[in-house]
């Protein structure tokens, strides 16, 4: 810990950065903050632990309100898997955002079933090692397609359109939302229209999901979302060469649409 | 609740009844689908086919207000098979053959009668219910907005001891509250016949306590309930009325009567967040904050006592309720109420109550800690009622079931049953305010059946008129099999259609709670 709070104290008090992006204990409980070179002190009270919370969507954020500041984030693998596709979508000026890497524990890796639970270097932590398999989605895919169907669809309709899943995600960057077009899906019923509500928004996860699985876990009716969008990178990296969150270089499949301009800032 | 709420992640068996629970308690249905991804059994009991009832293992559709009838058809059938908890009713119980005898009344044949659930599936659910190890019963206001309110949480309690279904771990009977904090506030007395804590009015040893205390005498008449003081306006000598956090112009059954008497008052005093259909009737507003402007306490449906912080400062000219309420008291020349902050206040409850002597803001700094917690090493209470009673042995209540206060008959052939719809909360003053929810819903509707459609040549979307003896409403039709036939729904959140314009005022004559969920209407087509 030690190591970590002091990188991020020298990088602010050099002006490195402006502003670090990390979890502060208060009453007992973490909550995101943004560190400043003013109110260094807090530092002291800077936190890495089981909780976890959107940081790169935090950060996304800070950064809308002030384009100019250069920005820190104290970044897992998912969180730092989180900055490297908002820059590719150009939300962010990645090469700008300077991580302070933290590696999850073993037991973390377990619980999230992360295939990458560490970032590209890190001051705080052991590397664990990837879990690369998860249970519910072997056994998903083992299913006839009647059954799979029937699953989701069961698994759909639990839904009461709170869009936790979508104010969670760090990747959710759009403007405006489909998911609350009149047009597009039927507004007032609980559950939303089934299947397109949750279809349209795993589409949108397709090159984008960085596997965080926060959506999950926000999720009050217990839908396995992440179990989706394990799908659709899955589908994406056998049809296009592509997974989102490992590197930097390249474009997404829908990148290659259009004038380029597309998904920059409209929701696609 | 006697349990916890994630305890019924680990309940083999849920009785959910009169509960619109992913609607109403959506944290509590995702522990619910948590029990069944683990392979609990899931009752759902409902006049209607609610959204968590298609996703039951058995759903009985009852008759509106047939709850009491249902319950003891299920203990008839439990005792009669000999599935019962015969250890349980020994050792625990009293009355068990006051109970027997009545139920010998309602065997399935006539209880298949009066709640239109046939024979077959009520035999299922009493099976199913009674032979499950860890069984759990939740309910809502669709158990206690009825004018047999109370009958009908006595015929739960029934179920629950003759089947030993209570006082262990993820077996209980479990009312969800419905406000973040309406389980604190009855905590600290707002009901006319106790003193904070549930200490009875009637009791010498409390009133001196709470007297020395507060250096006061105290009145030993209970007061009035809600509906009671509504009714006690003019006539009854009910001159002022100081409404807090509550919207009485929408809220209450038949509104047009309860707009009258408020307007009939000397003095209305309303503090609230926001400028409601009460607030502008009132003589007086007195504007207080909202949940992240202020520190204190809420206390959830489980016991649980959490702190809430300040988040914010207070926006404009705003304060907190307790503020408002010290300064109203020293207005009045009333002696105490010099608290510094909540935590002061809290002390005091502590000092006070039993259920919360051991509880205090250092104890729920981090986490909170479930009631009762008598003394200051005392461990969170996780469920109730574990070995004894509070009382020691559980008294069995036998109930005969009563039919509603008014019924459908030729000129009003339909019951009209109102709730919640899942976007919206109570009259609306703080969700009709979020651009999110109303770009969802932010108009009234009517839910018919579609053979009541057709037979009245009903479509989709078109304007229905209600009426009731008590007033008329027009609102959309949505043609759904959600209702049965035969009944209609209206959520009660649209102070411009109100619900409750037509809602019955009739009440539980133990509590006094308004039979919200059945009344008799029309239907006829708006010109």
């Amino acid at each position: 810990m030690g190591s970590l709070r002091e990188a991020i104290r020298k990088a602010l008090t050099a002006g490195e950065v402006a502003g670090v992006v990390g979890l502060i204990l208060e009453e007992g409980h973490p909550r995101p903050h943004l560190f400043t070179k003013e109110a260094i002190d807090e530092l002291e009270r800077l936190v890495v632990g089981d909780v976890r919370y959107p940081l790169a969507g935090v950060l996304l954020k800070i950064h809308r309100s002030d384009p100019e500041a250069r920005l820190g984030i104290v970044a897992r693998g998912c969180d730092e898997r989180a900055v490297l596709e908002l820059d590719r979508n150009e939300q962010l000026n990645g090469e700008g955002v300077v991580i302070f890497g933290i590696a999850c524990t073993q037991e973390q890796a377990n619980a999230c079933q992360c295939a990458q639970p560490y970032p590209s270097s890190h001051l705080f932590g052991e590397r664990a090692a990837p879990v690369s398999d998860s249970e519910r989605f072997d056994r998903l895919e083992s299913l006839s397609k009647e059954e799979r169907f029937q699953y989701w669809m069961d698994q759909f309709g639990k839904c009461i359109k709170c869009y936790g899943c979508r104010n969670i995600c760090p990747m959710c960057f759009c403007p405006d939302c489909v998911l609350e077009d009149n047009d597009l899906i039927k507004t007032g019923n609980i559950p939303p229209e089934v299947p397109i509500f949750h279809l349209v928004r795993a589409f949108h996860m397709a090159e984008r999901c960085v596997d965080c699985g926060l959506c999950e876990e926000a999720c009050p009716a217990g839908i396995p979302l992440r179990t989706l969008y394990k799908k659709m990178r899955n589908v994406v990296t056998t049809q296009f060469g592509f997974t989102p969150g490992i590197t930097k270089e390249g474009k997404g499949p829908l990148q290659y649409l259009g004038d380029g301009e597309f998904g920059k800032q409209e929701g696609h | 609740m006697t349990n916890s709420v994630e305890e019924l992640e680990d309940a083999a068996c849920i009785m959910i009844i009169g509960s619109n629970t992913t609607a109403s308690h959506p944290i509590v249905a995702m522990h619910i689908f948590r029990a069944k991804e683990k392979g609990a059994k899931i009752i759902v009991i409902d006049p209607r086919k609610t959204h968590i009832a298609s996703y039951a293992d058995l759903y009985l559709a009852e008759k509106s207000g047939t709850d009491v009838a249902i319950i003891n058809g299920l203990l008839h059938i439990i005792i009669k098979e000999g599935w019962y908890d015969k250890q349980f009713v020994e050792e625990r119980t009293e009355g068990f053959v006051e109970l027997k005898t009545l139920l010998e009344e309602y065997p399935p044949a006539r209880v298949a009668e009066i709640t239109g659930v046939p024979e077959a599936q009520l035999r299922q659910a009493a099976e199913m219910f009674a032979k499950t190890k860890q069984s759990s019963i939740v309910y809502c206001m669709g158990i206690t907005q009825h004018t047999v309110g109370v009958d009908n949480v006595l015929s739960l309690a029934n179920l629950s001891m003759a089947t030993g279904h209570i006082g262990k771990w993820a077996s209980g009977v479990n009312p969800l509250r419905g406000q973040n904090n309406v389980q604190g506030s009855t905590d600290m007395a707002a009901i006319p016949n106790v003193l904070p804590g549930y200490q009875s009015l009637a009791d010498d040893a409390v009133v001196s306590k709470f007297e020395a205390a507060w250096g006061v005498t105290l009145p030993r008449k209970p007061g009035l309930t809600l509906m009671e003081i509504m009714g006690a306006i003019g006539t009854g000598g009910i001159k002022a009325l100081y409404v807090m956090g509550e919207n009485p112009a929408v809220s209450d059954p038949d509104i047009q009567h309860v707009k009258k008497a408020l307007e009939a008052l000397e003095l209305l005093i309303v503090q609230d967040i926001f400028p409601t259909e009460t607030v502008a009737l009132a003589h007086v507003v007195l504007p207080a904050v909202s949940f992240a402007e202020r520190d204190g306490t809420f206390v959830t449906t489980d016991r649980r006592v959490q702190r809430i912080r300040k988040a914010i400062e207070p926006i404009g000219d705003t304060r907190p309720g307790w503020q408002i309420i010290c300064d109203v008291a020293h207005a009045m020349g009333a002696g105490g109420f010099d608290f510094a902050s909540p935590s002061e206040i809290f002390a005091e409850i502590a000092s006070l109550v039993p259920l919360y002597a051991g509880i205090s803001y250092e104890r729920i700094a981090e986490n909170g800690i479930q009631w009762p917690c008598p003394t200051k090493d005392a461990p969170s209470t996780v469920f109730l009622h574990k070995d004894r009673f509070s009382k020691g042995l559980g008294t069995f209540k036998p109930v005969a079931y009563k039919a509603p206060a008014e019924l459908p008959d030729e000129e009003y052939p339909f019951i009209l049953i109102t709730g919640r719809d899942g976007f919206h909360f109570h009259t609306g003053s703080m969700t009709r305010r979020s651009k999110s929810l109303t770009a969802q819903i932010n108009r009234c509707y009517v839910q018919i059946h579609p053979l009541d459609a057709k037979k009245l040549k009903i479509k989709a979307g078109q304007m229905i008129r209600l009426r009731s003896r008590r007033g008329a409403i027009e609102v959309e039709a949505r043609i759904t099999p959600i209702v049965q036939s035969g009944s209609v729904f209206v959520p009660f959140h649209f102070a411009e259609t109100a619900a409750n314009v037509l809602t019955n005022p009739a009440l539980d004559p133990v509590v006094k709670i308004p039979e919200y969920k059945i009344c008799a209407v029309k239907l006829e087509k708006a010109t």
